[in-house]
């Protein structure tokens, strides 16, 4: 059954590759914090109580909640242009995730496994990619931390495939994602914004030879 | 029995595109005209003549009677529950892709024929969009194929097992993929608006500027056609063989009833894409078939 | 023990933050560095010994530390220099002096760890900390640097932590149920080498970002050169060390499977590249900093290559890079006096160093010999051995190409300091010789004097850490 939503984020990542509005990438990372509490209530069964409710709840606050929340005020009071342009057009970022998802399949088949975490494994790193992707091909600041996010997405899908040994990964990655992606990542956004006018990552080309 | 199938199609396809217009006005609060207005449109031009421009070649005389022709014939590979369809042979689902592709391929040479400029830009933009899906309809087909270790269209559709959740997804997005490429194939929105007046946005539309009477009636029987044709693949997904011969066909025509509500649904409730939009919308459909190859290979553990 | 000194460290940031009068700063920085020493000391003589469930006092670790012990101690005592010179808000500097405690503590912390759950969480704490440190003149070009860096370091180390998962994979299931160091050794033998390679890769491409190598290296450099000089210096040394040990362990687990052939041609093929792509920079170079961080880069190129060369590189690897902190150390601090003296870092403004303040220019004479590894330099010692042990294992392209490409970097290196000593230009002999504290270039002097000194005799302590921390390699 985790595998059934294991495919809907990949589903979801093909979403993200087609769309242009930046509005529409904060409800995509709302829906993959959803699926991911899902995948973590299925997958987690030998983990103890304690923890267990506070890996679902840490998911699903804080990456289906508030991070989208967060970003979407700062989205707001930053006056981002609806449309987030990108260097290649929307038709070359499709085929890139679809190869992703393939390359991730392919890697995941290799490991002679039957078990769920080649499943897991290909998923995430699928998800590294296209968040690697979304960094380098977008030009605006915003979006390059959604990209990011779905980096950490990923690595937290691939971190639940060991959660059952050693629970203390998956907090370890949920701390990852609390800490430099919200905090320091939004302080900087804001720092950003009050210094440079628009949010474009040309403005912060400067430190050359 | 195998007829039955067959018939059942044709009367489905006569009703269905009235069924889309009156859902489509009931959805926006007008009364819309009758379930039959589309069979009386075509009652009419069946019995008008036809004018052919003096720049035109025969190949515009014959484009759509070919064109009809083809979706019949295709019309006849359809199963039915678990009576195979009136002809059926190994891997005919090729062959069922490429009768269409020649209906469409008589369709954009005799819109060229005609020599404007309207007509060769819908048949361009028709190409470039039939081209893009067929890439889903293949490998759609052909996950199937990897599912059962069957390849025609009666074999690959009774011996689905659902055994397993995946295959339900499977299916489930089978059925999705192939509702959108009705919706591509037909021209509907959101790639393109049957009911724009303008020319410059119109894809299949304008490519029958020119025809009247005769092959105008034949090309709107045959949207129906081809609404039934993927009506009833759709149905071939959900029929359970072991129920009796009534409950199918009620189940065929509830099935292609439903169809014919979600396309009318779907077009109330959809813009236009953007037409630089259009080739990126298709090309996630190839995304999305390409995940449910993945699923089928997952289902199988059997790799390339 | 490592616990007290965390918690020593977090109360003395603290207190430091809070209380902004220069005698509570400076005794409060003062015990930290007491309490440093204490560690190092204690490491050492309890050589070996597990600490606290997620700490173990091991060979690398203690030279790493004694590293860093002696360089926060001229770190900061050019910190107080650069802030006074540059007289800074007071909560700046507060903030600026408790920022580097809290980053000497979590590099401590780092390389004590012995869970590999406890390195990444203590990496990831000093990108914080030099956050703060590198955004310290609140320019544009500050402000640029330190979000690069954060960005860019957090996308590294998110794949480092990749790497770590691949590793608990594989190793749950050979049925290792923790996620030390020590366990994982010792039973990588039988694991399934895909997982290995891929969680070695990965590991490479994440820790670059911290040590200055091929896929990451941009951010480093960026820092470094915005960074104040004392900063600089501290963390083009520590920092790239903690990277270092990141790729060290990872390396070796992977020594202990099959996957080592292949690892050692990944990591030479980094080193090269490294080294490349700092010397083609290099050429059209204008910036004294950045010139320094491209050495830098270089210089964890080579380390990369004696890694990866094997039998007695490993010991070069090690020596190398405890004699590289001590040399760019003295550059970076140096080149704070040399901003005092010109107020630019470009090298067409200067010249004429060799008047104008004539100790500093001894030191640079020294320095420069000391990072391009000429003889006596220690570092001459350590790159000679990574040659040998290239040569013994039959790479002789590889060899030859390092030594070309160390020839165009001396060969840049050495025009830009000889441009800065004894360039009589038109604007600089307008320039008078500034009044400087002669005692600011006695920390330089004795890194130095130990550079010399640890590379022609060094103490048998020395190298039976060294000796020990290979010994895993074998």
């Amino acid at each position: 059954m985790a595998f059934l939503l294991i495919i809907l984020f990949e589903l979801s990542l093909l979403y993200l590759a087609f769309t242009e509005r930046v509005k529409r990438f904060l409800f995509i990372l709302m829906a993959q914090g959803l699926l991911l509490f899902g995948i973590a209530y299925l997958h987690l069964k030998q983990v103890d109580t304690l923890e267990f409710t506070f890996i679902l709840t840490e998911t699903i606050i804080i990456k289906g909640l508030l991070v989208p929340i967060f970003l979407n005020r700062l989205r707001k009071r930053n006056n981002f242009e609806r449309l987030a342009h990108s260097k290649f057009p929307s038709f070359v970022s499709i085929l890139a995730v679809s190869a992703a998802i393939a390359f991730g399949f392919l890697l995941g088949e290799r490991m002679h496994d039957n078990d769920l975490q080649s499943k897991f494994f290909s998923a995430s790193i699928a998800a590294i990619i296209t968040g690697i992707y979304f960094v380098i091909i977008h030009r605006n600041i915003l979006t390059h931390l959604i990209g990011y996010l779905i980096m950490q997405n990923g690595v937290f899908l691939l971190s639940l495939a060991v959660g059952n040994e050693f629970p203390l990964i998956v907090n370890t990655a949920i701390l990852l994602d609390i800490f430099v992606g919200v905090l320091v990542l939004g302080i900087f956004v804001n720092r950003i914004g009050d210094r440079f006018q628009q949010m474009h990552i040309d403005e912060l080309a400067q430190l050359k030879d | 029995m195998n007829t039955l199938g067959f018939v059942l199609a044709i009367v489905s396809s006569l009703l269905i595109p009235g069924i889309i217009s009156i859902t489509k006005a009931k959805m926006s609060g007008r009364k819309g005209p009758g379930i039959f207005q589309p069979l009386f449109d075509v009652a009419r031009l069946i019995r008008k003549g036809s004018v052919y421009s003096s720049t035109t070649s025969v190949i515009f005389q014959i484009g759509p009677v070919i064109y009809f022709a083809s979706i019949v014939v295709a019309l006849l590979f359809v199963p039915f529950g678990q009576y195979k369809g009136l002809l059926s042979f190994d891997a005919d689902f090729v062959f069922f892709a490429y009768l269409l592709g020649i209906g469409k391929f008589m369709m954009i040479i005799s819109a060229m024929d005609t020599g404007s400029g309207f007509e060769g830009m819908g048949a361009n933009r028709e190409a470039l969009y039939s081209m893009l899906v067929e890439p889903v309809f293949f490998i759609l087909m052909g996950s199937l194929a990897l599912l059962t270790h069957y390849s025609s269209f009666y074999d690959l559709f009774v011996h689905i097992h659902y055994d397993s959740y995946l295959t339900y997804l499977v299916a489930a997005l089978g059925i999705y993929l192939l509702l959108q490429i009705a919706m591509v194939e037909n021209s509907r929105l959101p790639i393109d608006d049957p009911k724009t007046h303008l020319e410059l946005t119109m894809i299949h539309e304008v490519m029958v500027l020119d025809n009247s009477g005769f092959d105008m009636g034949l090309i709107n029987l045959a949207t129906g056609l081809k609404f039934a044709l993927y009506g009833g693949l759709i149905a071939n997904f959900i029929f359970p063989v072991e129920w009796p011969l009534y409950a199918q066909i009620v189940l065929f025509i509830m099935v292609n009833l439903l169809f014919a509500v979600a396309v009318g649904l779907l077009e109330s409730f959809r813009a236009r894409n953007k037409l630089a939009k259009n080739p990126k919308w298709i090309l996630v459909l190839s995304s999305i078939s390409l995940i449910v190859f993945l699923c089928a290979i997952e289902i199988t553990q059997k790799l390339l | 023990m490592i616990v007290a000194y965390l918690l020593l460290a977090v109360v003395t940031g603290g207190a430091v933050y809070c209380f902004r009068n220069r005698a509570a700063t400076l005794f409060f920085i003062l015990l930290f560095l007491v309490g440093q020493t204490v560690l190092t000391v204690y490491a050492f003589c309890h050589l070996n010994e597990r600490d606290s469930t997620y700490f173990t006092f091991d060979s690398l670790g203690v030279i790493l530390s004694f590293v860093l012990a002696l360089l926060s101690f001229a770190s900061f005592y050019h910190s107080y220099i650069y802030l006074e010179r540059h007289s800074d808000t007071k909560r700046n500097k507060s903030f600026y002096y408790a920022a580097l405690i809290m980053l000497s503590a979590s590099l401590n912390g780092a390389y004590f760890a012995d869970h590999l759950g406890t390195l990444w969480s203590f990496i990831e704490a000093t990108t914080l900390c030099v956050a703060v440190l590198i955004y310290h003149d609140r320019t544009n070009h500050a402000l640029e640097a330190t979000w690069k860096y954060v960005f860019i370091s957090s996308i590294g180390l998110a794949i480092a932590l990749v790497a770590i998962l691949c590793i608990s994979i594989a190793s749950s299931k050979e049925g290792v149920s923790d996620l030390n160091l020590s366990s994982i050794v010792a039973h990588a033998q039988g694991m399934d080498t895909t997982w290995i390679k891929i969680a070695f890769i990965l590991s490479l491409a994440g820790f670059s970002a911290k040590m200055g190598l091929f896929p990451l290296h941009a951010i480093c450099v960026d820092a470094h050169t915005v960074a104040p000089a004392p900063i600089s210096a501290f963390i083009s040394t520590t920092l790239m060390n903690v990277g270092f040990l990141g790729i060290y362990r990872m390396y070796c687990i992977v020594a202990q499977t099959d996957a080592l052939p292949w690892a050692n041609r990944v990591l030479m093929i980094v080193g090269i590249i490294s080294m490349t792509l700092s010397a083609v920079q290099l050429l059209k170079i204008k910036h004294f900093k950045r010139m320094f961080a491209f050495s830098s880069m270089e210089h964890m190129g080579i380390v990369a290559l004696a890694l990866s060369a094997g039998g007695i590189g490993y010991y070069a690897a090690i020596l190398h890079i405890v004699l590289h902190s001590f040399a760019k150390a003295g550059l970076f601090y140096q080149i704070g006096q040399v901003y005092s003296v010109y107020r630019s870092h470009l090298i067409k403004e200067s010249g004429n160093y060799m008047k104008l303040n004539p100790l500093g220019a001894l030191v640079i004479i020294l320095t420069f010999i000391s990072v391009t590894a000429i003889p006596p330099s220690g570092l001459f010692i350590s790159e000679f051995m990574m040659f040998k042990s290239l040569f013994a294992g039959e790479h002789y392209f590889v060899a030859i190409v390092a030594l070309f490409l160390l020839t165009i970097i001396l060969y840049v290196i050495g025009k830009c300091l000889m441009h800065l000593l004894y360039f009589k230009g038109e604007g600089i002999a307008t320039l008078k010789p500034v009044k400087l504290n002669n005692l600011e270039t006695l920390s330089q002097f004795v890194l130095l004097g130990l550079i010399f000194y640890l590379g022609a005799n060094p103490p048998v302590f020395f190298t039976d850490l060294i000796t020990g921390a290979t010994a895993i390699l074998k």
